[in-house]
């Protein structure tokens, strides 16, 4: 058991529960689709960005609580922060789901979310959201 | 006789009995998806390649006839599980899926006229549902759809108007795959006979279940899987009646279900063989036949008394946990349970009983438009086999607290 309340600790737990940020704004100047047609999971990300700043974030949406907490602590870590530094952010994150990555080990929140590497089956709901936000940033840069 | 009692067949099953460390053997409740594969199945296809190994219907020496030989008990055997008429009636198929699309694509020309409609049911997996969607797309046909209640029961009301004259084809699942609703083919198959409309049965999950008569139901068309039945993976069975079997245009062209080829023209098999294109799943085949004889010495109904009985429990324990809904309550109902729970997504259950070794199906079981039905985007579904037992719907309870516990 001890594996399992690994994947569900208190961090996640938290996030499923209260989600950061969970609506739907008026207005916003982008909106990313998070979808993973496999299970369902089907989250909308609200973005307002100001120059190379993301200045308000917020998400709303439907599935597990793994993917809506890591999409709750990811919309939680955009606001204010540069475009480069959140593709950063989010490079490092993936990563993370993947082998040890030095900087999210050194963050108890995003850390959480490295247990899922011992779900095989669950790490695309760690990833949905992070995956949808690095394929704007991306093509946002180029 | 029949009795509430198995013999202990657990130990039939290789991989039920698996352990690791200290942690009890798992707790397989996803035999909807498929089964495990007793022993003797598993042994037959050993057997095979050990000692009959060659193609079929080709060779004059003595393996290839023995191969040959097998594989064609295989059809007498299956001919008798499902009480054809004929054994040139049951040709082998990779599956469900190939055999439903087999059907739609061979006969649907033949029958089918734009404007006239096929018609479907509220329940279908997306393999009964995709090959008549693109077949009306196809000649401008029109796919009709029989409703069910909230309880997930077809509503038959309406039905005459349903099979209607424009009506050409009706395919149903026998026992739905997502809600555990065993449908009253005999009965519809009556009306619809009664109109001179074609009617396939999907059987996927009915055959391990249910004793299953062709004749008596008297469907044009009857589909199943050898996976679903404690078989291989790989190969299935459609069952049709050899009047349209006769008329219907081969499904794959190639080796093995041709008379004569010349560069001009070429003239195809009879049946079976006009239907089974190219080399099939030998090995696969022989281990069904093996399938088959297993669940023929533990008998149907025994089997059918059996899991009512497991079914009946089940549901029992399921209904006395708060916050969770069953989704499917038909009256007529078998072993699959699909249910949500409050506040907990069907794939974060999944995940928590996996770790507690019990293991089911989360999502939406290949019968999305189910889901929309009800609302919802998917459940959790526990789905029982003859190997099941009572202490193992207890597990599944136990997992279903913790997880409340763990989202409390
Ligand atoms: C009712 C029903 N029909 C069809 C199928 C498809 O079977 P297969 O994947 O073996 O072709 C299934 C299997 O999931 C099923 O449950």
């Amino acid at each position: 058991m001890s594996e399992l309340s690994n994947l569900y600790q208190q961090t996640i737990l938290r996030h499923n529960k209260s989600p950061y940020h969970y609506g739907r704004p008026e207005t916003s100047d982008v909106v990313l689709e998070a979808y993973n047609p496999l299970c369902g999971d089907k989250y909308k990300i609200y973005l307002d960005v100001v120059e190379d700043r993301i200045d308000k974030a917020y998400f709303f949406g439907y599935g597990c609580a793994i993917s809506k907490a890591s999409t709750s602590v990811l919309v939680q870590r955009l606001e204010g922060k540069k475009l480069s530094a959140i593709l950063e952010l989010c490079q490092h994150f993936l990563e993370s789901l993947v082998r040890e990555n030095a900087d999210i080990a050194e963050d108890e929140e995003l850390a959480a979310f490295s247990a899922a590497r011992q779900f095989p089956g669950r790490l695309k709901c760690a990833s949905l959201s992070w995956d949808s936000l690095i394929e704007y940033l991306e093509i946002s840069e180029e | 006789m029949i009795t509430t009692k198995l013999p202990d067949i657990r130990t039939d099953f290789p991989l039920l009995c698996q352990t690791s460390g200290d942690l009890a053997p798992i707790a397989y409740l996803d035999n909807a998806a498929t089964t495990q594969k007793p022993q003797v199945v598993i042994d037959a296809m050993h057997h095979f390649y050990l000692h009959n190994n060659a193609n079929v219907h080709r060779g004059v020496y003595g393996l290839a006839v023995a191969a040959t030989q097998a594989y064609e008990a295989v059809r007498d055997k299956v001919c008798r599980f499902l009480n054809a008429a004929d054994r040139r009636e049951i040709v082998f198929t990779k599956g469900t899926t190939e055999s439903i699309n087999l059907v739609a694509q061979s006969l649907g020309d033949e029958v089918l006229k734009p404007g006239d409609e096929v018609l479907i049911t509220a329940m279908e997996h997306h393999s009964n549902l995709i090959p008549w969607q693109m077949l009306c797309k196809r000649i401008g046909a029109r796919l009709r759809v029989i409703p069910m209640d909230d309880r997930g029961a077809l509503k038959l009301e309406n039905l005459s108007d349903l099979l209607n004259d424009r009506t050409r084809i009706l395919a149903m699942v026998h026992i739905s795959n997502s809600l555990g609703t065993i449908n009253p083919v005999k009965k519809i198959i009556q009306k619809a006979r009664e109109k001179g409309i074609l009617v396939l049965v999907d059987g996927a999950q009915s055959v391990a279940h249910l004793p299953v008569d062709v004749q008596d139901l008297d469907c044009d068309f009857f589909v199943c899987s050898g996976h679903k039945l404690f078989g291989p993976t790989g190969v299935g069975v459609l069952y049709g009646k050899k009047s349209w079997l006769e008329r219907m245009q081969p499904y794959q062209y190639g080796g093995e279900m041709i008379k004569t080829v010349s560069f001009e023209r070429s003239e195809f098999a009879d049946l079976p063989h006009k239907f089974e294109a190219g080399t099939p799943n030998i090995a696969g085949v022989v281990g069904l036949g093996a399938a088959i004889d297993y669940i023929e010495t533990i008998g149907r109904p025994a089997i059918c008394y059996y899991l009512a009985n497991l079914a009946e429990y089940a549901l029992h324990q399921l209904r006395e946990i708060d916050g969770l809904t069953i989704v499917g309550n038909a009256p007529s109902r078998s072993c699959i349970f699909s249910f949500t729970m409050e506040g907990i997504h069907p794939h974060d259950v999944a995940t928590i009983l996996d770790q507690q070794g019990v293991a089911v199906r989360a999502g939406h079981h290949c019968t999305e438009p189910v889901m929309d039905f009800f609302g919802i985007p998917g459940t959790i579904r526990a789905s029982f086999a003859l190997y099941n037992i009572k202490d193992e719907v207890d597990r599944l309870v136990a997992g279903l607290r913790e997880a409340q516990h763990i989202f409390s």
